[in-house]
């Protein structure tokens, strides 16, 4: 049997890995809708189709974890879990990678029960275990959308998937040792307590929570790349604050111990954070640096107090773990289908009101009639070339008039009408925000609820 | 301090945040970045600094647009998009169910607006405004857009548009 530490590792790597990939396609679905010449509605299915599967898929992985031996149902579960990431690398149309994210899904359901399973034996202690198997996810989870959109950008969305392989089988060496030792020796060593049921209430907190936290990500993101025209790098780059904030959150979590308070503290950071993106000033990056702060920061401190508050006492861990696994991603669901509406709604309206407005800025400018009317026609054929989308609208201004008056003119024109637009496209996320950090304030019901079984809160 | 006092602390520690980041959002004009709104076409717009044959032509074709838009009950925006190339006035008669003949009433409407603003403004004399009057209220709908995109041409350009008089007439342009 390998030394712990490299085992710990390698269960937290591939909990990580697997938690990453609810959200890790998040900033390769504009390609992926290119690439796979799909609809929008279908292009979010990779996404949801792998977080309903995890959904659904959990808790059964975690009984099939403890029957077959949690180091077997780690190693096929990392296995399934790379050969369909390699599937999904490959696929050439939009079902097969849908079909292959499934089966990912399946794969990392068993591997990130079965880790749960694994870790106290490995760390020493069940808190400790729970602490790392937490952590452990919600950092993949925060990482997730910074690393898809820095390999979309340098490589390929395919990349994303491919790179998966090896790691996922890199996280299962050390693990194949305990299989092993439990294929040699019939030993399964399973969890015999059967104590208490699953903890509804902050079962339901996590769901509500990890709702608002998708909703975080994937409309950051959307609102950076469709929204303010990032490129992917970009929108990774400007993402990367909220795991980065994550790690102070996690620092600061061992100081206060009482579960119940960094969950309430975590959600109200959380509903801060979304309240600030709803409440944008300006199309300016650096505001939404603060938010971010304290998405990550709540983000840290909510899953890992709800996870802990899930598990701890009751047993076997992998069926509560299970579950937790199961709330947080019918929450990504939920929350993605419950605003993915509102918000295509509402951008195709404030694109509307944006391009209306920029036609008024347009028509009472003082530039010369004859540039506005020339100026009306291209804008005009940009729409036209870009329905559905907020319309980059520089190229419409090419080339700039040769005499300085009307170039300066021209010019301001165009900051009046880019500013017009980035009004617009900032505001169509404001509802979904907001209704996003209301889910998040709701979570506060359950968590007042929620008591962990046996622990002084 | 108590385990009990840490969660307080870090429970109102959150909420002053929170409340901080939205309070200074808010006060940063968080709740008005929004796309500024347009102007109902059918309210009468004042005349800028009327002076000047681009000047008037510019503020007349706006007249001429705000006057149509009024008619079909769309903005002075969405009009002048819709003007702006023959794809682009197909799909707004598809998307509102306008036909030609509605359109090229409501164009005509609007420039007749349009002279009357003009006169009243004082960039048009009433010796001008009673022959251009009549004239748009005749004008096809192909030679009516035109006018209101361009109707320097047209004011600049008087015996063209209004026959053998205009050349007299338009020695009374300011």
């Amino acid at each position: 049997m390998p030394a712990p530490r490299p085992r710990v590792s390698a269960l937290a790597l591939a909990v990580g890995l697997v938690l990453a990939d609810s959200s890790v396609v998040v900033l390769a679905l504009p390609e992926i809708y290119r690439d796979l010449d799909t609809s929008v509605a279908g292009v979010t299915w990779v996404l949801v189709s792998f977080n309903l599967v995890m959904a659904l898929a959990a808790v059964p992985a975690a009984l099939l974890a403890r029957r077959v031996g949690p180091g077997r149902a780690a190693a096929v579960g990392l296995a399934i879990f790379a050969g369909a990431g390699l599937a999904c690398g490959l696929a050439d149309n939009l079902t097969t990678l849908i079909l292959a994210r499934c089966v990912q899904a399946l794969g990392g359901a068993a591997a990130v029960t079965a880790a749960l399973e694994l870790l106290p034996a490995t760390v020493g202690s069940e808190r400790r275990a729970t602490a790392v198997w937490a952590s452990a996810g919600a950092t993949g989870a925060a990482l997730g959308p910074a690393v898809g959109g820095i390999l979309t950008e340098l490589v390929s969305w395919q990349s994303i998937f491919l790179l998966q392989v090896p790691v996922a089988l890199a996280a299962a060496v050390p693990i194949l040792a305990v299989a092993k030792h439990e294929a040699a020796t019939g030993i399964v060593e399973p969890e015999l307590r059967r104590t208490g049921r699953p903890h509804l209430a902050a079962n339901l907190a996590l769901a509500m929570v990890s709702a608002a936290i998708a909703a975080a990500l994937f409309l950051l993101v959307l609102l950076l790349i469709e929204g303010w025209r990032l490129s992917p790098i970009g929108a990774a780059i400007v993402v990367t604050a909220m795991p980065l904030a994550a790690l102070l959150g996690s620092r600061l979590g061992p100081h206060v111990p009482s579960a119940r308070a960094r969950a309430a503290a975590g959600a109200i950071l959380v509903s801060g954070g979304l309240g600030g993106l709803a409440l944008l000033p300006r199309a300016e990056v650096a505001l939404t640096l603060p938010p971010q702060l304290l998405i990550g920061v709540g983000l840290s401190l909510v899953l890992s107090a709800l996870t802990e508050t899930a598990l701890g006492g009751r047993a076997p861990q992998a069926i509560h773990g299970g579950w937790t696994i199961s709330a947080r991603h019918a929450g990504v669901v939920i929350g993605l289908l419950a605003l993915t509406p509102i918000f295509t709604h509402d951008i195709a309206q404030q694109r509307e009101d944006a391009i209306e407005a920029g036609t008024a800025v347009i028509l009472d400018s003082r530039v010369e009639p004859l540039i506005k009317i020339d100026l009306a026609q291209k804008i005009a054929e940009r729409l036209e070339g870009e329905k559905g989308k907020v319309p980059t609208l520089g190229p419409a201004f090419e080339p700039l008039p040769s005499d300085p008056h009307a170039r300066a003119q021209v010019e301001q024109l165009r900051g009046e009408l880019q500013d017009q637009l980035d009004r617009g496209a900032t505001h169509a996320f404001s509802p979904s925000f907001e209704l996003a950090a209301l889910l998040g304030l709701l979570a506060l019901i359950p968590i007042g609820l929620s008591r962990r079984r046996g622990v002084e809160l | 301090m108590s385990a009990v006092a840490r969660g307080r602390v870090v429970v109102v520690g959150a909420i002053v945040a929170a409340l901080a980041l939205v309070g200074v959002y808010l006060a940063a004009g968080g709740s008005s970045y929004t796309p500024e709104q347009t102007q109902n076409p059918c309210k009468h717009r004042p005349w800028r600094n009327p002076q000047g044959l681009q000047e008037i032509a510019e503020q007349f074709s706006l007249s001429a647009l705000d006057g149509a838009a009024c008619q079909l009950g769309v903005s002075r925006e969405t009009l002048a998009r819709a003007l702006a190339t023959t794809a682009s006035r197909e799909a707004f008669a598809e998307r509102y169910g306008i036909g030609e003949a509605e359109l090229a009433k409501a164009i005509r409407a609007g420039l007749v607006r349009a002279v009357d603003d003009a006169e009243r403004a004082g960039a048009l004399s009433p010796l001008i405004a009673g022959p251009l009057r009549d004239t748009v209220e005749r004008i096809p709908l192909d030679q009516a857009i035109e006018l209101v995109k361009d109707a320097r041409s047209a004011l600049g350009d008087l015996e063209t548009f209004l026959g053998p008089a205009g050349s007299l007439l338009e020695e009374l342009l300011p």
